[in-house]
């Protein structure tokens, strides 16, 4: 009955959004960092790019569930009684979501996750970051520098949660590539379960352990303030350039690695891309409006991140770390 | 009766022998864990735990749990966070009221308690989770990169020890002498043992709960302090699971869960070496990753289960 009402009320309204081609609703889970405002910003700024490049006009309505799933649910089905040709949300959770997009789909109207995929029901489409591309590409560009630099590239290996797919992810990744490339090996692996208190102690450990070690891949650079309390109590924080310089390469590029990359003590980065995702994402939401098959792989359509390094950092276009800072 | 003084003296020392085997075996595989430098960055790491087990290890003693400690800490680094880098607040100042924080969680936690009569167990999930709410409310879920000075005295050393040892050591000693040497420490043992025949005795269980409590908040903020001060940060995962941890360290130690039993300075040290004596060995080993989790439950089965050979049958958790 609800979806009845729901798709009745769609239907009668769907004149008032219908001033623009394509009207997507798009439900927050919340909206209290740079990072959703950067996404945002990206998101209207490359509908009206190819939008004009697809002759489709985009526009956005936006609502905000403030980490509260059943406010997502009924912000999801405020949308569609607006008559939005599309539904979008990052949901805050991956379980609840599912009741938004059964609702979606009995509305007729296409749903497409953002950024957290769902757990138990497959929606329309889902746009996401691949965090194994990431790893790949900065653990080449690392063996790249190392290879040029004439460094034999012995790593320390700070993992994520082994229980969270994305570090499961970097790890296969940077695995993958040191085991092809004569550049870098790693010496050894250290668990941090996304807890910083891990990276810190975990690092020191395993500098103790293998004092030989010179690298180290570090799966996201949010605890990198750990990773530089560890390196310090070694005596080993020095910027590129200086003797007792420990490269690093890091995933994320957050804003807090920014300036660190900025003054030389990380070598390179692949980004977590605020722009590239909301790239994707407009392209993901033309091609469902056109009735094309938007291309997704079995783990949706994951935009790639970018390589930085500290010559690249001033001139990486659209980069919301340094911009939203 | 030979069998059964082996099988005391197996209860009774059989953790000590566990961590000497540990680091027996660790040594064995990478001779560099017994070096100096290890063994001071081992101790390094177990500060704030210590502190913090040494705060659950009293309310254990009155045989009651505090499993908001992981929280506390939290809450209270967020607010020193925000104080120091949003209103410029100096570090010192700062940490005072990070502990003061702790004090406030630790008395509405007693309150909770003793006034509104909430089993220790539930009123301490509720304000996990609660307290956790409020330091993502305060830090808006985002890293807060403390200042330079702060990460400086995380890794501040005197001599060849970092300064943070010392400190925990001594706040170790404190809380022991607490225990054994005062009536409040008396009290609390009394309490832990029967709670009922401490109130008849005329023991001031209420307010020594409640006072309880309020010690477990002040030093679980101060084991935060520690934490942030060592990775210069405050993040979403401070205190996540050490309240876990915490009531295991206290376990290990051979503190019974039921209260009124153990020896808060080899306890909480015992315990505390046996868990990073197990993560800083797997990582001189080059352990598979997934060992950590694993042997830790291990661990904390295999205590359990002899604190459960040790207490005697029908006593229950208050």
């Amino acid at each position: 009955m609800k979806r009845f009402v729901i798709a009745v009320a769609a239907t009668a309204l769907a004149g008032s959004a219908a001033a623009a081609d394509l009207t997507v609703g798009f439900s927050w889970n919340s909206k209290t960092q740079p990072l959703e405002q950067a996404w945002e910003d990206y998101m209207i700024a490359e509908a009206e790019r190819q939008g004009a490049e697809a002759g489709v006009d985009i526009e956005f309505i936006f609502n905000v569930a403030d980490a509260d799933p059943s406010r997502q649910q009924s912000n999801v089905e405020d949308l569609l009684t607006r008559g939005v040709g599309i539904v979008a949300a990052r949901a805050e959770d991956a379980g609840a979501i599912g009741a938004s997009i059964r609702a979606a789909r009995g509305a007729g109207v296409p749903f497409v996750t953002f950024d957290r995929a769902a757990e138990n029901v497959s929606p329309t489409a889902h746009v996401g970051g691949d965090s194994y591309d990431q790893a790949i590409t900065t653990a080449e560009a690392f063996a790249d520098l190392l290879g040029a630099e004439g460094v034999e590239g012995k790593c320390i290996e700070l993992q994520g949660a082994l229980t969270d797919i994305n570090a499961v992810n970097r790890s296969k990744g940077w695995n993958e590539v040191d085991a092809r490339r004569d550049e870098i090996s790693t010496i050894a692996q250290v668990p941090t379960e996304w807890n910083p208190e891990l990276f810190r102690s975990g690092l020191a450990n395993a500098l103790r352990a293998n004092p030989e070690a010179n690298c180290a891949f570090v799966a996201s650079d949010f605890a990198i303030t750990a990773v530089q309390s560890a390196l310090e109590e070694a005596g080993r924080w020095a910027p590129a350039g200086e003797p007792d310089h420990f490269w690093l390469a890091t995933q994320d590029l957050l804003p807090g690695a920014v300036p660190l990359m900025e003054e030389g003590y990380i070598d390179v980065a692949t980004t977590y891309d605020a722009f590239k995702h909301s790239e994707e994402f407009v392209r993901v939401l033309i091609a469902l409006h056109k009735g094309e098959d938007p291309g997704c792989g079995p783990d949706g359509c994951l935009a790639k991140g970018r390589v930085v390094t500290p010559d690249t950092l001033a001139t990486t276009e659209n980069l919301w770390s340094r911009t939203y800072r | 009766m030979g069998g059964a003084t082996l099988g005391r003296l197996i209860l009774t020392f059989g953790f000590p022998l566990v961590l000497v085997a540990l680091v027996a075996g660790f040594t064995a595989a990478s001779p560099g864990f017994i070096s100096p430098d290890n063994l001071v960055g081992l101790l390094h790491a177990m500060v704030p735990i210590t502190v913090i087990a040494c705060g659950m290890a009293i309310v254990v003693m009155m045989g009651k749990l505090d499993i908001s400690v992981g929280s506390t800490a939290f809450v209270s680094m967020a607010a020193a966070g925000v104080l120091m880098t949003d209103y410029g607040w100096p570090v010192f100042p700062a940490c005072l009221v990070a502990i003061a924080v702790g004090a406030v969680l630790g008395a509405f936690n007693g309150f909770v308690v003793v006034v509104l009569k909430v089993n220790a167990l539930i009123a301490t999930l509720g304000s996990m989770i609660a307290f956790r709410g409020l330091a993502l409310q305060i830090t808006n879920s985002q890293v807060i990169v403390l200042p330079d000075e702060m990460r400086g005295f995380g890794n501040l050393m005197v001599g060849p020890v970092f300064a943070d040892i010392l400190f925990a050591f001594a706040i170790l000693i404190a809380i022991h002498i607490l225990h054994r040497d005062t009536v409040f420490g008396r009290n609390a043992t009394a309490i832990g043992n029967d709670e009922g025949t401490a109130r008849r005795l005329g023991i001031p269980v209420d307010r020594t709960v409640f006072l309880g409590f309020v010690l477990a908040g002040v030093l679980a903020a101060i084991g935060g302090v520690f934490a942030a001060a060592q990775v210069g940060s405050v993040t979403t995962f401070l205190g996540r699971g050490l309240e876990f941890t915490a009531v295991a360290v206290v376990v290990v130690g051979g503190i019974s869960l039921f209260g009124g039993r153990g020896n808060v300075f080899w306890g909480v040290l015992l315990g505390a070496l046996t868990f990073e004596v197990i993560r800083s060995g797997l990582n001189h080993v080059g352990a598979n990753p997934y060992l950590y989790e694993l042997i830790g439950g291990a661990v904390i089965f295999v205590a359990m289960w002899a604190a459960a050979l040790k207490t005697p049958k029908g006593q229950a958790h208050g």
